[in-house]
């Protein structure tokens, strides 16, 4: 009886056994996974059970209907979403006599402002200390490093305090406020900025100018040759100039008086000192990340450039930059969802972001399992636009099958 | 016809005008701030306030009857440190002994209660032998990390008497740090199994835990489970060392999952097929051929996560507990010394900085240990 005969025989049996095999084994899949799910739900019942228990206890019931009570407390700084006239929700700074969930709206600006602001000067600042860590002169390199060094390897909650304390707070009163730059007034009540405002109505001429600007922004930024992009940023700002000009837009200084200044926007010291600590530490963490890319490009590149007889900065613009930008950029992405969640550190000093208010909230009502509920999933939603707005990025810069 | 010759350097990215510039920028801070640190240690430094605020800051604050336990404890601690310290800065003894003798007489003829001033000498001076130790001993280096390790069991086991409210500064961080890393390490296997589990459901949940946890921040989790622990179980009184223990690895283990997962994708495939084709059941594949090569390539990852967890223990500060920085704040607090601002932060910086380096160097250490063993 040969192999070929057994099988032959057997085969018939043998797929039989291997199909009900199969079912066993299923059937015990599926039974585990259901044994797990029912786990799960009854321990989370539980969970509820113990919460529901121990909230009564304290007289408090779950629910969200807290959200539409009058806060009856104020926020320093903030806007916050209205229904103004109509539908059309418009802004407007945050009063007491505002609902709970407007104050939780106001909560969720400020921290997206402060993280919107932090990513930009952080990848500004980063890039810098990044590339200064490679350069040939001794003082830039080994300043950078130690800065690096020391702002990773301190909390970033005692550099905050830091900032606020040691520095913002120290900051000149009013009266002999710093004023640098001519616009920009620096002083213990905050940090005061110029602004653009609007003030052409709807003349013709404004508009035209307005949307030239606009137009000729937008082709800076997407317009893919280089020398486009250039006459089109020179356009923009002659628009600009023109729209000043014309008295269409005013730039609004800042001016100091005694105790307080007026015009222009100001920075509050809370918000200062957050954006300071915040930037300086996440800078520190992108500019590690921009030298191993640097680090990690083949010095043959930049040979091959010097053969081809390339100037440095065709080198640096077409053939360094654009490979290192796409390796750094899912770390960038990382780093800006740190960012992100860093800002909550702002209520060691007072900053009004979503998780002070949380906790306001969650003092004056009682409602802390409903708040964190609300505050994760902000939290969960702030992180996963950044993380699809970085992969996006990602997608375009690196199609598939185009690098590596 | 090629007319330029540039000497080609992939450093000097932007050329001269960048480094001008940022010299620009760093120089006059960092001169600003030497000179600023420069004339505080010799116009206005109260070297008094920095020995009295020695003991705060390290073990916190201790009942005025139990000073000598306090004085004990924060001696084993400089010692350590000082160990730490000889470790990394490998000076020669005297250095030590000359940097360390001028703060020593400062102490003693600046605080004028010699009642007080001993036990801070004692301090000083058990921070010397731990730097000397390590510099003479090249023996001592390996013993480090064991060495630390038992030192602080034996402060917290007998030195730090039980109570609540009594932990505080250095102590509570370096507690909590090691807590939490010895807690999150087998709670993150767990997890990052369940991620790669055949088991749709099981690794839906552990999934949406990772992702979850990864996405909030540390205060609100810590916060969080510090209210919420008193709803759930009112009758177990937990202690608010340890609900804010519980938050910690609540939130780190999942990053430890996500890096114990990337070690198990890096080992090959053929090594748990091998393993099966011995006839080897699946947890016993998973047990001792997967998981022993998954830790040993994450190795420098989870140190680094441990460097991450001492720098983000003053957040502790949210559920009302005296870690170094709630110390220092303390300290300020006195409205005698209440514009010493700048120099007991900088204090503090300093002194996490040098400990947060203790730990990197001894992660490279442990990392260069683990690749060799492995070769």
């Amino acid at each position: 009886m040969t192999i070929h005969e057994t099988s032959a025989i057997h085969g018939m049996a043998e797929s039989d056994r291997l199909r009900s095999r199969r079912l066993r084994n299923r059937i015990r899949h599926e039974a585990i996974q259901l044994g797990i799910v029912a786990l799960v739900v009854v321990l989370l019942g539980i969970l509820a059970y113990a919460v529901k228990a121990g909230l009564a206890e304290k007289g408090i019931r779950f629910s969200f209907s807290f959200l539409a009570n009058t806060a009856g407390f104020d926020i320093s700084e903030g806007w916050t979403l209205t229904s103004g006239e109509g539908v059309v929700p418009s802004l407007a700074q945050f009063s007491s006599d505002m609902s709970v969930a407007s104050a939780f709206i106001t909560g969720i600006f400020n921290t997206v402002k402060v993280a919107l602001l932090a990513i930009v000067l952080s990848t500004i600042l980063g890039t810098m200390l990044g590339v200064g860590r490679l350069s040939t002169n001794w003082v830039v390199r080994n300043l950078c490093f130690w800065i690096v060094e020391f702002v990773r390897n301190t909390p970033l909650l005692i550099q905050l305090v830091f900032w606020y304390f040691a520095v913002v707070l120290r900051f000149p009163p009013m009266a002999s406020a710093a004023k640098l730059y001519g616009g920009l007034i620096v002083s213990q009540q905050g940090i005061y900025v110029p602004t653009l405002s609007w003030s052409g109505g709807v003349s013709i001429l404004s508009l035209i100018l307005v949307t030239a600007t606009w137009v000729s922004v937008l082709g800076a930024v997407f317009d893919p040759v280089r020398g486009m992009r250039r006459i089109c940023i020179a356009t923009a700002v002659v628009c600009l100039g023109l729209l000043i000009a014309t008295g269409g837009m005013t730039v609004d200084f800042p001016v100091a008086n005694k105790f307080k200044a007026s015009g222009g926007t100001s920075i509050s010291p809370e918000m200062a000192a957050l954006l300071l600590a915040v930037v300086v530490n996440s800078a520190s963490f992108i500019a590690e990340i921009v030298r191993g890319a640097i680090d990690a490009l083949p010095k043959a590149q930049w040979e091959a450039a010097g053969s081809l007889s390339l100037s440095r900065r065709d080198t640096v613009n077409d053939i360094v930059l654009p490979q290192v930008f796409r390796v750094v950029l899912p770390s960038f992405g990382n780093q800006y969802i740190s960012l992100t969640k860093n800002t909550a550190l702002g209520i060691a000093v007072g900053y009004p972001d979503l998780f002070n208010i949380y906790g306001t909230i969650a003092n004056q009502t009682g409602h802390s399992l409903e708040g964190i509920i609300i505050v994760m999933a902000s939290y969960l939603i702030l992180s996963w636009i950044i993380s699809s707005a970085v992969y996006w990025a990602n997608r375009r810069l690196n199609p598939i099958g185009v690098s590596r | 016809m090629i007319t330029i010759s540039i000497k080609w350097t992939r450093h000097n990215l932007f050329g001269k005008p960048f480094d001008v510039a940022l010299s620009l920028l760093v120089i006059p801070g960092v001169l600003w701030l030497a000179y600023s640190i420069f004339d505080w240690a010799l116009t206005t430094a109260r070297w008094d306030i920095i020995a009295a605020s020695l003991r705060v800051l390290m073990i916190g604050v201790f009942p005025a009857d139990q000073a000598w336990r306090a004085w004990t404890a924060s001696a084993i601690i400089g010692a350590i440190l000082g160990a730490g310290l000889g470790c990394v800065f490998s000076f020669k003894p005297h250095h030590g002994l000359v940097l360390v003798l001028v703060p020593l007489l400062l102490l003693i003829v600046d605080h004028g209660d010699l009642g007080n001033a001993l036990p801070a000498a004692g301090v000083v001076a058990a921070t010397v032998l731990g730097w000397v130790l390590t510099s003479y001993l090249p023996l001592s280096r390996k013993v480090i990390p064991a060495a630390a390790f038992t030192g602080f069991i034996v402060v917290v086991a007998v030195m730090a008497p039980p109570g609540v409210g009594l932990w505080g500064g250095l102590l509570l961080s370096v507690l909590l740090t090691l807590v939490t890393s010895v807690l999150s390490l087998p709670v993150g296997i767990l997890l990052a199994f369940g991620r790669q589990s055949r088991l749709s459901s099981l690794r839906i949940i552990c999934t949406w835990y990772i992702e979850v946890m990864r996405s909030v921040p540390l205060i609100l989790v810590v916060y969080w489970i510090w209210i919420l622990m008193p709803v759930l179980a009112p009758q177990w009184e937990l202690a608010d060392v340890a609900r804010g223990m519980i938050g910690f690895t609540i939130f780190y283990s999942a990053y430890v999952a996500e890096y114990v997962r990337s070690g198990l994708q890096a080992v090959p495939r053929a090594q748990s097929e091998a393993a099966r084709s011995l006839g080897m059941s699946e947890f016993d594949i998973n047990r001792s051929i997967v998981l022993p090569q998954a830790l040993r390539v994450v190795v420098a990852p989870l140190v680094g996560n441990v460097l991450d967890i001492f720098n983000s223990a003053p957040l502790v500060f949210i559920i009302g507990l005296t870690d170094f920085l709630r110390a220092g704040q303390m300290i300020l607090a006195n409205p005698q010394y209440g514009d010493r601002t700048f120099e007991v932060l900088s204090f503090l910086l300093i002194t996490y900085f040098l400990v947060g380096s203790m730990i990197t160097y001894a992660a490279r250490k442990l990392e260069d240990h683990m690749a060799t063993s492995t070769r």
